[in-house]
């Protein structure tokens, strides 16, 4: 009784992206709505740009048409197969005429029979007449059109604000920290200026960014993020250490317990041969529980977190294991996500649902063993200077999941470790 | 004019998640296609499940229909699967369902829907008019004689709905049903108020999802992902200390009148996972919160934490042996063992007893349909037959969950799982402490 379009997933992903990021929704198929031009004119008249697309046993043959409303349209013709798109630009035509005989381009659907002129063999490849199985039209949208970016807007708004007057667990620590751990180029600190950039209302670069072999954060920072419009800090601190690295110059293993119990002051410089000591200077004796970190989040690259090394995947479990120890919840964020296989703009806003990302956190579920429900993509700025709304929810929508699992961490804290919290 | 649809994005994702994520498919737009019924037909029929928006001045009204529109002038013979659903226009946007039955006739002058009796509801498409009936207008939470003009109709297909009539009641109502869980639980009392509080157990093989199951619950009450207990999936236990997890009502609500116990993982081999011998100090009430157990030395006596003169509400009342559903049909022999050493501390004590099986995959199917027992299909699963046998306990007594640990929202059908689990524990609590000899 359901009907649903024969396309896979990544067939009208395909064809969505090439005719401009557009979404599809399915108005005729001639298997359930009787293969007559009736049938398909009573349900596809007057919808806005349409395409029609018709399988054939090898490849599928589609029709664009861009604009409904004149009388004469020009209509791109392409052939699909595999991932390859030829195209043709012909007409203009009587929408109505292609479903009965004309001299170009006709599909006859009661015969499942379409005839292609000769004329445009060079550029599509086939002609004549060709046999067909099935034939489907879809009404051709804007994926983010005005509307669902309006619900965006709001969605961002509703986070900033949420954050803003955000509150950690019993009021145990004013400001939750947040420490970003990954291997170099993952893009710790790009996530670090978008969200700078989001609370200031512009781009913003702070924290500089770099490919240097060694990694350009080589000392510790804990950043404070000013809210833009009340020039108010706000309550979580973001802190950023030496990248990991599979060989000796990364992040010293042996520094992390002391990261996470706050030993370590802004700006210590990190030696990568061995960690920092009871005896340093800067060494902080006697650390409050806000000096503490109370979430940590592994930042990968989406493109290349499949491609870990062994050795870096082994020091990543290790990490883990000394988190576990030491209570503190841990969360993975994936960056560059628009980078992924068929992503643009549009998709961002409803990331989870596209193929490419589900199949990408059940392989980061399989290989480091996160729960999926732990992974959250984002797309760092690192370009533009303007904001965009659906980059913005991404990452402060994964902000407030890093706050809420610090939340966590501190409500299961014993509570004698609550006590050095009475001022 | 373009063809948009007039549904607010927020209006759509609430469907979304209502129904299971659908995607809303425009397929008739009356500014647009004409405002009258032979239009809307000739772009409707034979188009599947679909969903028709009616736009009030204040509200939103929605029919979702599962099955194809009918051509003009035929009626549906039977009863068709319908629900109806309201939003309102404010800053809350709440939304309302009622799942009844209806037949669904069309005419060139109005859609009517019939429903028992003499009650039925119009959509009249020359005057822009929709009559609904005082019942449903009481059902939805309308406002009184909300009948009047309204200024759009859209008809969108539903894609990615199951093709079932009973899945879509179930999901209406799944939300209500859950509700009346939450409540209960809340208001819940141990028996006769001997203990202020029921302590539950969680005991089983290292991965079975003991602290996820803890993490579930606690997200349920809290409204959003708790991840409190950190899991994982390494072979050995990630849990290694006892833990005494309380639950509150909300986010800063009571607590509730139950806590989860939660333990190291029993492992196969001698000195792996959790001593056998800590159990009966576990049960009694000895161990104290975040004790770090040892696989090769059980708590004694003369620990400085260990607790010598528990009183019942420190005690263990219900023990829960979780399992991964998955694992039951490879069991092996020697966890098999362990297991009976187990239950024959917990049998010493006299504790109630229950089975959990997690990461069940068809979390919609586990149910009948008005969610008071498991379905018969269920009930054949021959994991949950292994269960019973394993451990003597009935299959009443054996309960299937989904904890969350892939999805990133919250779904009502798998918190009725989890809350049904636990309102069950409760209850074998009760017997419990029921059977207890006077004091």
């Amino acid at each position: 009784m359901a009907v649903t379009t024969c396309l896979t997933w990544m067939q009208e992903k395909v064809l969505q992206n090439y005719f401009g990021e557009k979404q599809f929704s399915l108005l005729y198929k001639a298997s359930v709505h009787d293969f007559s031009s009736k049938g398909l004119l009573e349900r596809c008249s007057n919808q806005g740009p349409t395409i029609t697309v018709i399988y054939t046993g090898d490849y599928i043959v589609g029709a664009y048409a861009q604009n409904d409303k004149e009388e004469y349209v020009f209509i791109t013709l392409f052939v699909f197969q595999e991932t390859e798109i030829s195209e043709c630009k012909i007409g203009p035509f009587q929408l109505s005429m292609v479903f009965q005989d004309n001299c170009k381009f006709c599909v006859n659907l009661e015969k499942k029979r379409m005839y292609i002129s000769p004329e445009t063999k060079e550029k599509l490849g086939v002609c004549g007449y060709i046999s067909f199985q099935e034939c489907e039209v879809f009404r051709c949208e804007d994926l983010l059109d005005k509307r669902r970016m309006e619900g965006v807007i709001e969605l961002k708004d509703k986070l900033l604000s949420a954050i803003r007057t955000y509150k950690p667990y019993g009021d145990l620590v004013h400001q939750t920290r947040i420490l970003l751990l990954g291997p170099i180029g993952a893009g710790k600190s790009s996530f670090l200026n978008s969200v700078k950039s989001i609370f200031r209302g512009h781009v913003t670069n702070q924290a500089l960014v770099g490919s240097y072999t060694c990694g350009t954060s080589d000392k510790y920072r804990t950043y404070f993020i000013n809210d833009g419009k009340n020039a108010d800090t706000l309550p979580f601190i973001l802190c950023d250490s030496l990248g990991l690295s599979e060989t000796e110059e990364g992040l010293c293993m042996g520094d992390i317990p002391y990261i996470l119990k706050g030993h370590i002051p802004d700006r210590y410089k990190f030696d990568c041969t061995k960690p920092i000591t009871p005896g340093h200077d800067n060494y902080i004796g006697s650390p409050l529980l806000k000096d503490r970190i109370h979430c940590v989040a592994f930042v990968f690259n989406a493109n290349s977190v499949e491609h870990l090394s062994k050795e870096m995947v082994s020091k990543i479990k290790r990490i883990q294991r000394e988190l576990i120890k030491c209570g503190v919840v841990h969360v993975v964020l994936l960056t560059h996500v628009d980078t992924l296989d068929m992503i643009m703009k549009g998709d961002l806003v409803d990331i989870y649902s596209c193929l490419p990302v589900k199949l990408k956190l059940e392989a980061v579920h399989r290989e480091l063993g996160f729960p999926p429900s732990n992974i959250f993509v984002v797309r760092n700025y690192t370009s533009e200077w303007e904001l965009e709304p659906v980059v913005d929810v991404l990452v402060l929508s994964a902000l407030r999941q890093m706050l809420w699992a610090a939340d966590d961490f501190l409500e299961d804290l014993p509570f004698e470790e609550t006590d050095r919290c009475v001022w | 004019m373009a063809v948009t649809t007039k549904l607010t994005w927020k209006e759509e994702r609430s469907l979304q998640k209502l129904l299971g994520n659908i995607s809303l498919r425009l397929l008739y737009k009356s500014s647009v296609h004409g405002n009258n019924i032979q239009n809307m037909n000739n772009k409707c029929i034979g188009q599947g499940p679909t969903i028709t928006m009616i736009y009030l001045p204040e509200y939103t009204f929605g029919i979702f229909i599962l099955g194809h529109y009918p051509e003009m002038g035929k009626n549906f013979k039977e009863p068709n699967n319908s629900f109806f659903f309201s939003f309102r226009k404010n800053e809350t946007m709440k939304m309302t369902t009622a799942f009844l039955n209806s037949t669904l006739k069309i005419t060139s002058e109005e859609l009517r829907f019939d429903f028992a009796e003499f009650w039925s509801l119009h959509i009249l498409s020359r005057n822009k008019n929709i009559c609904i009936p005082k019942f449903l207008e009481e059902e939805l939470g309308l406002p009184s004689d909300l009948s009047c003009r309204y200024s759009e109709c859209e008809v969108f297909r539903v894609e990615g709905i199951k093709d079932d009539a009973g899945y879509i009641s179930r999901i209406t109502e799944a939300t209500q049903h859950r509700n009346s869980l939450l409540e209960d639980l809340r208001d819940y009392k141990p028996y006769a108020d001997l203990v202020s509080e029921i302590r539950i157990l969680l005991l089983g093989p290292v991965g079975s999802g003991k602290s996820s199951f803890f993490n579930s619950v606690k997200s349920i009450f809290q409204g959003r992902l708790s991840r409190q207990a950190i899991v994982g999936s390494d072979i050995t236990s990630i849990t290694e200390q006892y833990r005494i997890y309380s639950i509150k009502y909300g986010i800063d609500g009571e607590s509730l009148p139950f806590k989860l116990c939660d333990s190291m993982g029993l492992g196969e081999k001698e000195g792996v996972g959790l001593c056998v011998d800590d159990i009966p100090h576990i049960l009694k009430g000895c161990v104290p919160d975040r004790y770090q157990f040892s696989p090769h030395k059980p708590i004694t006596p003369k620990h400085p934490a260990f607790i010598t003169s528990p009183s019942l509400k420190d005690g263990i009342h219900c023990v829960a042996y979780v399992f991964d559903i998955n694992s039951m049909d490879n069991l092996s022999f020697e966890m098999r063992a362990k297991l009976i050493q187990v239950q024959k501390e917990v049998l010493n004590h006299g504790v109630a007893q229950v089975a959990l099986l997690t990461k069940v995959k068809n979390s919609n199917e586990v149910l009948e349909n008005n969610f008071s027992k498991m379905s018969k299909s269920m009930i054949s699963q021959s994991q949950i037959i292994i269960a019973s046998e394993l451990l003597g306990i009935p299959v009443s007594k054996i309960f299937v969950v989904e904890n969350y640990a892939s999805e990133q929202e919250m779904d009502p059908v798998k918190d009725i799982l989890i809350l049904s689990a636990l309102k069950q524990m409760l209850r074998a609590a009760d017997d419990f402490l029921e059977d207890l000899p006077l004091e």
